[in-house]
C-alpha cells in the first residue's frame, strides 16, 4: 500500500505543488527546475520507457506469426519494418564520404574533372578552385550509402591523389545526415507513408460533409452554409464566383428564412425573384461588375466568419478548456483524483 | 456572511499580503495579477468542495454522451463484440491523457461487469503502463480479475499516422460495436472517426483539442465538447468532493466572464476619457 | 420531374467509394494536368503581412527559422519553408534553423538544400541548421535564454565555437525575425508564450489549415505577425515571393503549392456540390415521407 499508493501520492503532490508555486520563487535552482528540469526529466523516462512499448509491440506481433492468428501475414511486414528501423539506425550507418589531401597541382583538373562529374556540377573549375583553397582534407560533397559505391570513385581517384580515405558520419548524426540508411529509409518509406495517411483525411472529410451537412433544424442550416462559404472562400476559386451570384444565394438564404412565415409559395417565389431582379439592376447601375463591393465576395465573407464568429467560439472553447484543465490539475495536486494510481 | 468564506478571503490576502511584501526578494516581481488569479482559483474550488463533502447537494445537468458511456458497453455486450478504447494520442504529461485513463477506469468496469472484451490501443509506453494498471483495478475492483490480462491495453506505434493506420486496422479486421475516443487528438480523430463510422459502431468522444471537436461531432453520435470532457470523471464517480470542484470550476468561469465585462466597460470609459485608470495596465 | 426526383434520390445514396473515386479524381487530374485549370491567386492580407515584415529586413539580419512539422504535413508546409528561404536568401539574410519536432530535422535538411544550391549560398556563413533538441517548450524557454546552453553543436556535428555566423549569437534577442512553420505541439503558440512575446522579437507563423482558428487570437493581438494559413497561404505567399524576385532580376524554379491550389479548389467544390445534393435528395426524401404520411 505505501509503494503502490501513498509514495505516488507524495510524488505527485510534491513535484506538483513545487511546479506550480516554484514559478513565483525567486530561486534560480527552483526556476530551473520548473523550466527546464522537470520537463527534461520526464523526456528521459518516456525516452526509456520507448522499450516497453516496443518489446510489447514486438512480442504481439511475434505471438500472431507463430500462432498463425487471423491476418499474420501483416505482422511480418511490421516485425521486417521494426528490424530493419534498427537496422538502419543502429547498425548500418551508411553516411559514407570521401576526403582527398595532397593533390599535386598537375593532377588538380583531372581531379575536378572526376569529382565535378560525380557532382554533377557543371562547372569543374569551380571545384578546382575549392581544392585548391583548401589547407586540410577536401571533403566531397556527396554521401554514399554504401561503401561499395565509394569505392569506385575512390579507384578512379587513386591514381592523382596522395591521401584518400573513405569515412563515415559519426553515430547519432548519420541518422539526419542525406544519403544515409537510415535518411533514405526516412525520405522514401516513412515520409511517402505518413502522407498517405494524412491524404485519407481528404476523403473522409467528403464523406463526412456528404453524410452530416444537412438542414435538419436553424443550426444545421448554419453549420451548412457556413461550411460551403469557407471551403469556397479558402481557395482561389472563391474569389471567381461573381457577386450577382452571391447575391442570388443571400436572397435564396433570406427566402428560406421567411418561408415559414410566408405560405403562399407564389408570394415567396415572386419576393425572391424580384428581389433578384432589383439587385441586378442596382448592381449593374452602381458598376459592380468592374467593383463589386466587399459584401458580395465569398472570401471577404469567409475571412468575416474566421475573424468574428469563429474566433469568438474558439475563444470561448480555449477558455473553457483551460479552466477544465485548472480543475482537473488542481483536483490531482490537492490528492483529491487518485485516478493515475488506478483508484477511482 | 459565512465564516468559511471570511477564513478564505483572509487566507487570500495574507497569502497575496505576503507574495507582495517579499516581491523581489522571496518571490519574482511583475507577477501579481498571476499569483491572485491562481490564489483565487484555487480558493474557489476549494471552497466549493468542502460545501459539497458538507454535504450540499449540488445540481449537474445531463451529459448525453457520459450516460451514454455505458449503454455503448451494453450494446457491445448484446451484439457478442468487443470494445475500443483510443486514450489519443498523447502522453501522460497532458491532463486530457489523465482524464482519458480516468474514464478507461469507468469503462473497464462496465466491460468487467458485462464480461465484454476491451481493446486499448495506445501511442505512448507510460500510457500503456499507466493504462494497464487502471485496467486491472477496475477489473479487480468488479470482482472480475481473471477477465483482464495485460496486452488488452497494447502499444502500437508513437508515430502520429502509424498509430492511427493500426488503429484503424484493428476496427477494420475485429469490428468493434463500441469505439471510445478520449484524449488527446489531433488530425488523425476524423480518419478514426470516419472508420468507426463506417463499420457501425456507436462513437463516443472527447477531447480538449478545440480544433478536433468538430470532426468528432460530426462523425460521432456523441461528443463532449471542451470542460464537459474534464468533468466526466467527477460525473461519473459522483463523489461529493469531485462533484463540487465542478461547480467550484463553472463558478470560476462566471467570475471570468465578469472579470472580461468589467474590462471592457473600463477600457471603454478609459478611451472615452471618462477615467484615469487603465485597466490593460493589470495584464 | 420525377425523374429528377429519382435521380436526386439515387445520387443522395450514393457508396461512399464512389464519392472517394470521384474526389480522388477531382485532384488527381488537375495535378496532372495543372494547365487545363489555371487559377489567380490573390494573396490575403495575413500572408501580405508576413511577406511586408520579411521584406523590411535588411541585408545580414539574422532570422531564426523553425522547422516543426513532419511528413504527413509537408505537402501543405514545405512549400512555405522553400517560399521563405528563397526570400531570405535573396535579400542576403542569415538563417539559423532549429526544430522542436524530431523530424524537422530532416524536413530542414531537405529544404536547406534544395534551395541553399540555388542561391549559392554558404553553410556556416550564410545560413547553420542547429536542428532538434528534446524538450518542447523547455527548448524554446532554452533558445529565449541561453542557445549556447542547449546547443553545443550544431546537425553536423560541428561545434558552435568553430561557425562564423554564430559568433555574436545568445539567445533569442540576436534575431531579428523569427518565422515557425508549425504542423502541431511543440509549435508557435509555445514560440509566442516562452520567447517572442516576453522578449518582444517580431513572430510570424505558416500552419496548417487546421491550425488557423487556433493561431488566430494570436494573430488579432498582434502577437503573431500575420499567418500563412495552410496551402492556400504557402501559395499566397510563393506568388508574392515569385513577384519579388522578379522584381530583382533572381530568376529560380517556381514553387510547388500555387500549382497545387487548382486540385484543392476543384476538390472544395466538388465537396460542396455534393452537400448540396446530398440536401435535396434529403428535401425530397422528407417531402415523399410526409406526403405518403398524409
Amino acid at each position: 500500500m505505501l509503494l503502490k499508493r501513498h509514495i505516488p501520492l507524495i510524488i505527485v503532490i510534491g513535484v506538483g505543488l513545487l511546479t506550480l508555486f516554484g514559478h513565483f520563487i525567486n530561486n534560480d535552482s527552483i526556476q530551473a527546475f520548473v523550466d527546464k528540469d522537470a520537463l527534461q526529466w520526464f523526456d528521459i523516462i518516456a525516452s526509456f520507457a520507448v522499450f516497453l512499448g516496443a518489446l510489447n509491440m514486438l512480442k504481439l506481433q511475434i505471438i500472431k506469426i507463430i500462432k498463425k492468428q487471423k491476418n499474420w501475414q501483416y505482422s511480418i511486414l511490421a516485425v521486417i519494418g521494426f528490424v530493419f528501423a534498427i537496422f538502419a539506425g543502429f547498425f548500418y550507418r551508411g553516411a559514407n564520404f570521401i576526403t582527398l589531401s595532397d593533390v599535386k597541382d598537375a593532377h588538380l583538373a583531372v581531379v575536378s574533372e572526376i569529382v565535378s562529374k560525380e557532382l554533377k556540377e557543371p562547372n569543374p573549375y569551380a571545384i578546382q578552385t575549392k581544392i585548391a583553397a583548401t589547407k586540410t582534407d577536401f571533403e566531397i560533397d556527396k554521401i554514399y550509402i554504401t561503401s561499395e559505391s565509394a569505392n569506385v570513385v575512390i579507384e578512379k581517384l587513386k591514381p592523382y591523389v596522395g591521401t584518400i580515405e573513405l569515412r563515415s558520419k559519426p553515430w547519432g548524426t548519420h541518422v539526419q545526415t542525406k544519403g544515409s540508411l537510415f535518411y533514405w529509409m526516412f525520405i522514401n518509406i516513412i515520409t511517402p507513408l505518413g502522407a498517405t495517411m494524412f491524404a485519407l483525411l481528404a476523403f473522409f472529410v467528403a464523406s463526412a460533409s456528404y453524410r452530416a451537412f444537412r438542414i435538419r433544424n436553424f443550426e444545421a442550416t448554419l453549420l451548412l452554409v457556413a461550411g460551403i462559404i469557407l471551403m469556397l472562400g479558402r481557395v482561389p476559386i472563391g474569389g471567381l464566383i461573381p457577386w450577382w451570384t452571391v447575391s442570388i444565394m443571400i436572397i435564396f438564404g433570406i427566402g428560406a428564412v421567411a418561408a415559414p412565415f410566408i405560405k403562399k409559395r407564389s408570394l415567396l417565389l415572386g419576393l425572391m425573384g424580384g428581389g433578384s431582379f432589383i439587385i441586378f439592376v442596382f448592381g449593374a447601375y452602381m458598376g459592380w461588375n468592374q467593383n463589386p463591393p466587399k459584401l458580395l465576395s465569398i472570401p471577404y465573407i469567409q475571412d468575416w466568419i474566421f475573424a468574428y464568429p469563429t474566433m469568438a467560439g474558439s475563444r470561448a472553447l480555449m477558455i473553457g478548456i483551460a479552466l477544465g484543465i485548472v480543475a482537473t490539475s488542481f483536483r490531482i495536486i490537492i490528492g483529491l483524483d487518485k485516478s493515475f494510481l488506478g483508484d477511482k | 456572511m459565512n465564516n468559511k468564506v471570511v477564513m478564505l478571503c483572509a487566507v487570500f490576502f495574507g497569502v497575496l499580503g505576503v507574495y507582495i511584501s517579499g516581491e523581489g526578494v522571496l518571490f519574482i516581481e511583475g507577477a501579481r495579477v498571476k499569483f491572485a488569479s491562481i490564489m483565487i482559483v484555487c480558493i474557489t474550488i476549494y471552497y466549493y468542495i468542502d460545501r459539497a463533502k458538507s454535504g450540499e447537494d449540488i445540481y449537474l445537468r445531463k451529459i448525453p454522451g457520459l450516460q451514454a458511456l455505458e449503454e455503448a458497453v451494453g450494446r457491445a455486450t448484446e451484439m457478442g463484440k468487443s470494445v475500443l478504447f483510443v486514450p489519443g494520442i498523447m502522453d501522460l504529461d497532458q491532463v486530457e491523457t489523465v482524464t482519458g485513463l480516468n474514464l478507461l477506469g469507468h469503462v473497464a468496469e462496465y466491460t468487467a461487469k458485462y464480461e465484454t472484451s476491451l481493446n486499448v490501443p495506445v501511442s505512448r509506453a507510460i500510457v500503456m503502463e499507466a493504462g494497464r494498471e487502471i485496467c486491472k483495478e477496475s477489473y479487480l475492483k468488479s470482482g472480475r480479475p481473471d477477465l483482464f490480462y495485460d496486452d488488452m491495453v497494447h502499444y502500437i506505434s508513437d508515430e502520429q499516422f502509424a498509430y492511427a493506420a493500426g488503429v484503424n486496422g484493428i476496427m477494420e479486421r475485429e469490428k468493434p460495436a463500441a469505439c471510445f475516443y478520449l484524449g488527446k487528438f489531433y488530425a488523425e480523430s476524423l480518419i478514426l472517426a470516419e472508420t468507426g463510422n463506417s463499420i457501425g459502431a456507436i462513437q463516443i468522444a472527447g477531447t480538449g483539442s478545440p480544433a478536433q471537436i468538430p470532426f468528432f461531432v460530426t462523425a460521432c453520435d456523441y461528443t463532449l465538447i471542451g470542460e464537459e470532457f474534464f468533468t466526466a470523471s467527477a460525473y461519473l464517480s459522483n463523489k461529493p468532493e469531485l462533484v463540487g470542484s465542478i461547480k467550484g470550476q463553472d463558478i470560476v468561469k462566471l467570475l471570468v466572464m465578469i472579470a472580461m465585462v468589467l474590462t471592457v466597460v473600463f477600457n471603454g470609459l478609459f478611451q472615452a476619457g471618462l477615467i484615469a485608470f487603465d485597466v490593460l495596465s493589470l495584464f | 420531374m420525377d425523374t429528377i426526383k429519382r435521380v436526386f434520390i439515387s445520387l443522395g445514396s450514393l457508396d461512399r467509394r464512389i464519392i472517394f473515386l470521384i474526389v480522388g479524381l477531382s485532384v488527381l487530374i488537375p495535378l496532372l494536368k495543372p494547365e487545363w485549370v489555371s487559377l489567380p491567386i490573390r494573396p490575403r492580407p495575413e500572408s501580405q503581412i508576413v511577406f511586408n515584415e520579411i521584406n523590411k529586413l535588411n541585408e545580414g539580419d539574422k532570422v531564426l527559422l523553425s522547422f516543426e512539422y513532419g511528413p504527413s504535413t509537408k505537402p501543405e508546409i514545405h512549400p512555405m519553408a522553400i517560399a521563405i528561404l528563397k526570400h531570405l536568401y535573396a535579400k542576403n539574410i542569415q538563417v539559423y534553423g532549429f526544430a522542436l519536432w524530431p523530424d524537422g530535422n530532416f524536413m530542414s535538411t531537405e529544404a536547406f538544400s534544395e534551395v541553399s544550391h540555388q542561391y549559392e549560398k554558404e553553410y556556416g556563413i550564410d545560413y547553420v541548421n542547429l536542428g532538434y533538441k528534446p524538450g518542447a517548450e523547455a527548448v524554446v524557454k532554452g533558445i529565449a535564454a541561453d542557445i549556447r546552453a542547449l546547443y553545443t553543436v550544431d546537425l553536423k556535428g560541428t561545434p558552435i565555437e568553430d561557425i562564423p555566423m554564430m559568433k555574436d549569437v545568445i539567445n533569442v534577442n540576436s534575431f531579428d525575425f523569427v518565422f515557425s512553420l508549425s504542423a502541431g505541439f511543440p509549435g508557435s503558440t509555445e514560440w509566442v508564450q516562452y520567447a517572442c512575446d516576453p522578449k518582444n522579437i517580431p513572430l510570424s507563423t505558416g500552419v496548417t489549415s487546421i491550425m488557423v482558428t487556433d493561431i488566430l487570437p494570436y494573430v488579432e493581438n498582434g502577437q503573431i505577425l500575420g499567418l500563412l494559413a495552410g496551402m492556400p497561404g504557402a501559395a499566397e505567399y510563393e506568388s508574392l515571393v515569385e513577384a519579388e524576385l522578379k522584381r530583382m532580376d533572381i530568376t529560380g524554379i517556381p514553387g510547388k503549392a500555387s500549382g497545387m491550389m487548382a486540385a484543392q479548389s476543384i476538390a472544395h467544390v466538388v465537396i460542396v456540390l455534393f452537400i448540396i445534393f446530398g440536401n435535396i435528395t434529403y428535401y425530397i426524401i422528407r417531402n415523399k415521407n410526409g406526403k405518403d404520411k398524409i
